[in-house]
């Protein structure tokens, strides 16, 4: 880079000749300049903000910045509009007396009254039965704090959005090799040659990802892009592969199929790290079929090739047979995990001409990609010459690398299918060898962690006192479930249920219809914080907003109090009875933590902090302030003194002397009473001021022999234990077969010694979809729904301009787009009669939308698709009622159900993944269908508009934003008078 | 000088970074304020100097999308130069960049009419016309650290798909990628001589796939004989 | 192209006065002196002058600023716009003093200057028509008016006006006009005429898609097709250059600007002057002829496609 600058300024004079010609544009003496961390969108970049005149001159990307290194997205850079947006809510309100909820009509209250009203009626539940709060975040960037929040408080009932979110990639991920994607691994951008994007729906990572593709490009090497549309990232791939929708899992496993069936993956990698060669009982129908062969420690054991004995697995030295089948002393039929994945993969159920019939591509092309890959993976590995000591103590002279990776997302993640889909793109990258190998899928601090974290979900809940352990966790089994002794869901998602065992980050999406079915029982008081739960981040969307509006027979609201905490006004703060205004993210200190969601790189353990740019011109409070108040108001254990006062003063108070256990607190730089340690130290006073000091973040390089196989490198191993990350520094082993899905699968059939299910549909869903090694399954909503009457896959994609983002209202970018289209493949739409910009009718099980389509050829033909979130309810977001998000603009979520179609479930079950409980909105079928000739503008359904809340400003329909009076360039009269054309 | 952008065409993912981010910085620049019409309203529009369009070429399944950001091209022969009667619209003998002086436009329109590549835009609030100025206001400030001399649309995009610089000197960043790539001009038959130019999507990269004896070689696990490897 | 009422006006008028006063002089100038008698010469004069100082008034509506539009002379070196206006500045002193020593009968003294300046005025008058033309000629991003047929159709269509109107004054003021209405009839055919050529010299399309993007997209196919244009709510260049009208509207309008600007006012004048004289007849030719003028300058914008067109979705312009 510096050559390039340097050959770059070689007219260096010309450019100084020119300089001092011009006037002085900016005056600097009259800028100041900030840093922060963006929050346009969830993707964390380091901003530099210039302001001027007490406005924003410019927000640019921070170049030192470990996330976007100087880059700034879209949305980045539009948040100045933000920043003025009229939807900014302005103070605190109440909803008006005898109105009827969702009519937003409010009157502005006191903090002070505001704070009261909560305190009393927490305090209330607190005492009594503290699970009757439900306190449900969406794009939560403080996890950590709402989470503890919430344990304090004594609920179960806490999640975020990662339900519908990507909880599929995370738990798959955490389940089998220990990390994951996006937050919690990455491309080696550095080293790839063959890059694999899976269903990206232009989501995560934002700026990482742009950035990752240009690295890829220079290097010349091939960028793979599997997905049914071909817009943003998928228009620079080098091949496209259209595939249908919730078939990926078909796809990847039929590239293994190829694999195996050449004899083409790293057999090293498998027997070193992961558990393929461990002894799986093979006695089926019979309890313990399918668990691992242990000795009497409990240990698995494997078969030595050269001691022709069983040894312990997990001992070093041994030399364990990946394949066979054998006999335990005790008679007990033995196979190793690896030959009962072979006899699986290798079926014809696999082979690329049964994958082509489902998937859709084309037989050679899966068998070319999978040899292209093996080529890159095995005749074109990298080595890096850095000593390391593998966790047995042997000694190696370098990293070998696999420069295979990938990157999957949303398009795998929000199908019923999509954690099997996900482990078996994670079998792909391990048969490769890729995992945390140079040029492959590294993790990022302060992952891996031990497959799965051993956190178990908290389910005591006892009033007045906190829950004994998070609210969320990683259940390995069944015992671990929040179920009660019958059986039935102790949360109001039903997540940890045998509805969805393993669901991780709890189903935001079903806590307002349990809640108003009082299934499994009837709540008091529902928070929400950035979540728009009436509008576009819900399932169902028509009758969720009935269902906030729900009355019991009394003329009591079924879910009798709820708390909307945003900063804009959103659709669902139009259902709130209690608004608590948010500031905006250039108005408040936070933490982007270790202890949540970190913006760690591969090689070094990162976090962030925002710190206030702007003071609020509003009566508003950041939610992270109000939660410590509150907490500190309804003495929670951790927030309270021994002598019952107040430990923390503020938000701030509680970053710097919150400590999780000694010495690990949220942020992890600068700790020590001097700021002399990192990672881990003593509470430090001025912590805050040493984050504003560089740039709002903090960085610590990894040593270079800690760098690659993370999970079996001793080094690494100690100093992630040495630094909190990791409880032990035993070996993180990639469990292909998962013995914990195994029980699950055992406790559906009735063969597991522990809880098991009653219901037959969760014995059918257990038994059925939890698989000790991925496979392929039709999703669930397409089981039970007539392909002939809902014979398209619908799915959606978010710009990128607005990806993860609240931003219809930004002035500046939703002229980029105020509505959307449904987009579908033009010879079929042609096919069908369908007419380019013409309106039509999209039917599903649950209901119907009249939308405008756009004819395209990039499109799988049996798909159709729309940009998600555009639709806007009219009058909300600070937009005129005659706005385009209100008049062409359209939710899909319409037609998605929040519980499957299926009629043979008995009662109804989650229209989500069964084994996570991640919404399936990608599974949704429909028709689609020309409107008549009267019905040629409009889209259906409307809703009435939203009444103004009280102190919005009136909006211009003139906007001029800037910070200062311009400092023109002009032109001389001579200049003018005496130019001829362009001769020289 | 000649200044200039590069624009390549196989990185640019239209995430439209590059628009905003010459939005903001040049509504408070040496052209601002860049006027937004109904910003909360019906058809909400604006002044942009850098617009992103998408095209497809090929039908499906062998279809290719293309984003395609356009600003002004900062021609050699600019005909809005040219045709421009006040004299408010120049081509900067210093360095080529085309600017319009806002003091002495009178806003005909007849500049943009012009412009073959809708690089120009009225401001109907002020009633002058307005254009990119590859960041005339950002390059020659000595204030700024030397990589931030660079148009706001350089130097946020995200895939690296812009670069600026002067395309008379051979040793440019601009000229060494322009050539190494076949750096092509738009709608090089008017004539205009547009500075800027467009890095067209390479060709598919090719991998060699990995040898295989005979397909399907070994049918049954049966057949393979285990590696000793040690753990 | 947005075909705004001020332009079209202007480009009318002006034309329709220029070409007034360019026949009035050649006619001096043809017939070694002062053909008519002065209060129809200053009839004339006036009616010219008014109807161009009309058509530059109007051409100030379509600025967005206009307390700027007199700089609209600084670039006359390049610009046709700027040699349109100050030519038709300049011809203001020029045509008043050649009228003062008309009025002052100058000529009697001065014969050959008064002939030389009769055939500069006339000069001047048909170059700042074809400076008006020019205006649209030059511009290669607009396929339909970059052709010489479009200068060649302002100043034929401004003569024809011209004609008309002086035709019209001469008839009601008694003159003999035996051999000016062959003139006329000849002078509407031509226009007519290059009218028409024109309308062939435009047929198909000039420029496409691909060479709007194809050269930098290089792909081997060649059907490139619009996706998104990027934005929804229309932008200042869709506003501007996205002028749609329909294949059916156009030819109505084209119908009728070739019947009303050009075979009614022949048919009436040729009536007029061959089969039944009536000064109706000529009244109703000028109306017809101006609206059928005004539709043709419809047309002509109208019908005109920027290249811009080609990045927001039009295959061809």
């Amino acid at each position: 880079m510096a050559e390039k600058q340097d050959k770059i300024s070689f007219k260096k004079n010309a450019f100084i000749d020119n300089a001092n010609k011009m006037p002085e544009f900016e005056n600097h003496q009259q800028q100041t300049q900030k840093n922060t961390t963006c929050y346009m969108c969830a993707c964390r970049c380091g901003i530099k903000v210039t302001l001027e005149n007490n406005k924003i001159r410019y927000i640019q990307g921070e170049p030192t910045h470990p996330v976007n290194k100087g880059v700034l997205c879209a949305k980045g850079n539009a948040g100045i509009m933000k920043q003025i947006s009229p939807a900014r809510l302005r103070q605190p309100m109440m909803r008006k007396p005898g109105s009827e909820r969702g009519t937003s009509e409010f009157v502005p209250i006191s903090w002070d009254e505001a704070l009261d009203m909560l305190t009393e009626r927490l305090q209330k539940i607190r005492e009594t039965d503290p699970k009757k709060l439900a306190f449900f975040t969406g794009r939560d960037q403080m996890q950590a704090l709402t989470g503890l929040w919430a344990q304090q408080f004594g609920t179960i009932n806490w999640a975020a959005h990662g339900g519908f979110c990507s909880v599929n990639m995370a738990a798959a991920g955490l389940y089998t090799t220990g990390f994951s994607f996006w937050e919690f691994g990455d491309p080696d951008w550095e080293r790839t040659k063959y890059f694999m994007l899976w269903g990206v729906a232009e989501d995560h990572a934002s700026n990482p990802m742009k950035m990752g593709i240009n690295k890829l490009k220079e290097r010349g090497g091939k960028f793979v892009a599997i997905n049914p549309v071909r817009t943003g990232y998928q228009a620079v791939a080098d091949e496209w592969v259209p595939i249908k929708p919730g078939t990926d899992a078909m796809l990847a496993l039929s590239l293994i199929h190829v694999l195996l069936k050449n004899e083409l993956f790293d057999w090293e990698f498998l027997v070193r790290y992961t558990n393929a060669h461990y002894l799986v009982v093979n006695t089926p129908r019979t309890k313990g079929d399918g668990l691992f062969y242990r000795n009497s420690n409990g240990t698995p054991q494997s078969w030595d090739l050269e001691k022709e004995c069983l040894v312990n697995a997990t001992d070093p030295k041994i030399k364990p047979a990946l394949l066979g089948e054998y006999k335990a002393p005790d008679g007990t039929q033995l196979k190793t995990a690896f030959t009962i994945m072979t006899e699986r993969y290798m079926s014809d159920e696999y082979t690329p001409e049964n994958a082509s019939k489902i998937c859709g591509v084309p037989a050679d092309q899966i068998k070319k990609i999978a040899l292209e890959l093996a080529h890159v993976a095995f005749k074109e590995s990298i080595e890096i010459e850095t000593e390391w000591t593998d966790w047995t103590g042997r000694k190696h002279d370098k990293f070998i690398g696999r420069p295979v990776s990938m990157h999957a997302m949303r398009g795998i993640s929000a199908h019923s299918n999509g954690f099997q889909a996900c482990r078996a793109i994670h079998f792909l990258q391990v048969l490769l060898g890729s995992v945390d190998s140079p040029g492959g899928h590294l993790a990022k601090p302060p992952y891996p962690r031990h497959v799965a974290p051993p956190i178990k979900p908290g389910k005591n809940v006892v009033p007045g006192k906190p829950l004994e352990s998070w609210p969320l966790g990683f259940p390995t089994e069944p015992e671990d479930l929040a179920i009660d002794d019958e059986g039935n869901p102790l949360r109001i998602d039903k997540a940890y249920s045998w509805e969805a065992p393993i669901a991780n980050h709890g189903l935001m999406h079903m806590a307002i219809t349990n809640a108003v079915a009082g299934d499994p029982y009837e709540i008091d008081t529902m928070i929400f914080f950035m979540a728009n739960m009436a509008w576009n981040s819900t399932m169902n969307t028509t009758k969720m907003r009935e269902n906030l509006c729900a009355k019991n027979e009394d003329g009591e609201y079924k879910i009798p109090f709820l708390v909307v905490c945003d900063a804009f006004d959103s659709e669902t703060v139009g259902y709130a009875d209690l608004v608590i205004p948010d500031t905006t993210y250039l108005e408040r200190y936070d933490t982007i933590s270790i202890l949540d969601r970190p913006i760690s790189e591969p090689h070094a353990v990162c976090d962030s902090i925002r710190a206030p740019i702007l003071e609020p011109d509003r009566d508003v409070r950041p939610w992270q302030s109000v939660l410590v108040e509150l907490a500190g108001r309804l003495k929670f254990p951790e927030f309270t003194s021994d002598n019952g006062e107040r430990k923390f003063k503020d938000y701030k108070d509680f970053i710097i002397n919150y400590e999780k256990v000694p010495g690990v607190g949220f942020l992890a730089g600068w700790r020590g009473e001097n700021g002399e340690n990192s990672l881990k130290g003593k509470p430090n006073p001025k912590q805050w001021d040493k984050y504003i000091e560089n740039k709002c973040f903090f960085e610590y390089k990894l040593a270079d022999n800690h760098k690659y196989f993370r999970g079996a490198n001793k080094d690494y191993l100690e100093f992630a234990k040495k630094s909190g990350f990791n409880s032990s520094s035993d070996p993180i082993i990639i469990e292909l077969y998962s013995e914990k899905l195994q029980k699950f699968k055992l406790a559906g059939m009735g063969l597991y010694d522990g809880p098991q299910p009653k219901k037959e549909r969760d014995q059918f869903r257990l038994s059925r979809f939890f698989d000790p090694i991925p496979e392929y399954y039709i999703p669930l909503e397409h089981r039970c729904t007539f392909s002939q009457a809902f014979p398209f896959y619908a799915i959606t994609q978010r710009p990128m301009f607005m990806y993860h983002s609240w931003d219809s209202q930004n002035a500046w970018l939703r002229q980029l787009q105020a509505h959307n289209y449904m987009h579908m493949n033009k010879a079929k739409g042609e096919e069908l009669g369908i007419k380019d910009l013409s309106w039509v009718w999209v039917e599903s099980n649950t209901g119907k939308i009249k939308v405008q389509v756009k004819l395209m050829e990039g499109c799988q033909s049996d798909t159709i698709w729309t940009w998600n979130a555009i639709g806007k309810q009219k009058g909300k977001w600070g937009l005129s009622e005659d706005a385009n998000e209100s008049t062409k603009g359209f939710l899909m979520n319409h037609l998605i159900n929040e519980h499957l179609p299926c009629a043979d479930t008995g009662s109804p079950v989650t229209n989500s993944d069964p084994i996570t409980g991640q919404a399936a909105w990608y599974d949704l079928k429909v028709n689609i269908y020309p409107a008549a000739d009267d019905e040629q503008f409009g889209v259906y359904p409307n809703f009435e508009a939203s009444t103004k809340l009280p102190g919005r400003p009136e909006t211009k329909d003139i906007l001029r934003y800037n910070t200062k009076k311009p400092v023109r360039l002009s032109r001389s009269l001579i200049d003018i008078l005496t130019k001829g054309g362009f001769e020289k | 000088m000649r200044l200039g952008l590069v624009v390549d065409l196989d990185k640019c993912v239209g995430c439209s970074a590059c628009a905003i981010a010459c939005k903001q910085w040049n509504t408070s620049g040496t052209s601002g304020s860049l006027t937004d019409y109904r910003p909360y309203g019906a058809d909400p529009s604006g002044v942009f100097f850098n617009r992103i369009r998408h095209y497809e070429t090929g039908n499906y399944p062998d279809s290719k999308t293309v984003h395609f950001p356009m600003s002004c091209m900062h021609c050699e022969e600019a005909a809005c130069v040219t045709v421009c009667p006040t004299g408010a619209s120049y081509k900067r003998e210093e360095d080529g960049i085309v600017l319009v002086d806002p003091e002495k436009c009178m806003g005909c329109n007849y500049c943009a009419w012009a412009c073959p590549y809708g690089a120009r835009e009225l401001d109907r609030e002020e009633g002058v016309m307005k254009k990119c100025t590859l960041c005339v206001d950002r390059i020659y400030d000595e204030n700024l650290p030397k990589e931030e001399r660079k148009p706001a649309c350089v130097m946020t995009c995200p895939t690296t798909a812009r670069y600026f610089g002067d395309f008379d000197d051979p040793n440019s960043e601009v000229s060494i990628v322009s050539r190494k790539r076949d750096g092509q001009e738009l709608f090089p038959e008017l004539g205009y001589k547009p500075v800027n130019q467009y890095l067209s999507p390479r060709k598919k990269v090719e991998i060699k796939q990995h040898e295989i004896s005979e397909p399907n070689l070994v049918r049954k696990v049966k057949d393979w004989v285990n590696k000793v490897v040690e753990l | 192209m947005h075909p705004a009422f001020s332009v079209i006006f202007f480009t009318v008028t002006s034309g329709a006065g220029y070409g007034l006063i360019a026949l009035l002089c050649l006619l001096n100038f043809l017939y070694f002196g002062m053909l008519l008698d002065k209060s129809t010469f200053f009839i004339c004069a006036t009616v010219g002058s008014a109807l161009f100082t009309m058509g530059l008034i109007s051409s100030t509506f379509h600025l967005a600023n206009p307390k700027n539009a007199w700089r609209a002379f600084m670039r006359f070196r390049t610009s046709w716009l700027a040699r349109e206006g100050i030519l038709a500045i300049l011809f203001y002193p020029i045509l008043f003093l050649y009228l003062f020593l008309v009025y002052i009968d100058f000529q009697i003294e001065n014969f050959m200057f008064m002939q030389a300046y009769s055939f500069f005025i006339f000069l001047m008058s048909v170059l700042i028509i074809h400076c008006t033309g020019m205006i649209y000629a030059c511009l290669k991003t607009i396929p339909q008016w970059n052709t010489f047929w479009t200068p060649i159709n302002y100043i034929t269509i401004g003569i024809s006006l011209g004609s008309l109107i002086l035709f019209f004054i001469l008839d009601f003021n008694n003159y003999n006009v035996d051999p000016y209405k062959y003139y006329l009839l000849a002078a509407i055919a031509f226009s007519f005429f290059t009218k028409i050529s024109y309308y062939i010299s435009i047929r198909g399309s000039r420029h496409n898609i691909g060479q709007a993007t194809n050269a930098a997209i290089k792909l081997k196919s060649t059907n490139v097709r619009l996706l998104d244009v990027g934005h929804t709510g229309g932008t200042f260049l869709t506003d501007e250059f996205g002028y749609k009208v329909a294949e059916k509207k156009l030819f109505r309008v084209k119908t009728f600007s070739i019947i009303s600007g050009f075979l009614a006012p022949f048919t009436l004048i040729y009536i007029h002057s061959f089969v039944f004289e009536s000064m109706l007849l000529c009244i109703l030719a000028i109306s017809l002829a101006f609206f059928g003028m005004v539709a043709e300058r419809w047309l002509f914008f109208a019908q005109a496609k920027h290249v811009v067109n080609l990045y927001h979705g039009s295959q061809n312009v």
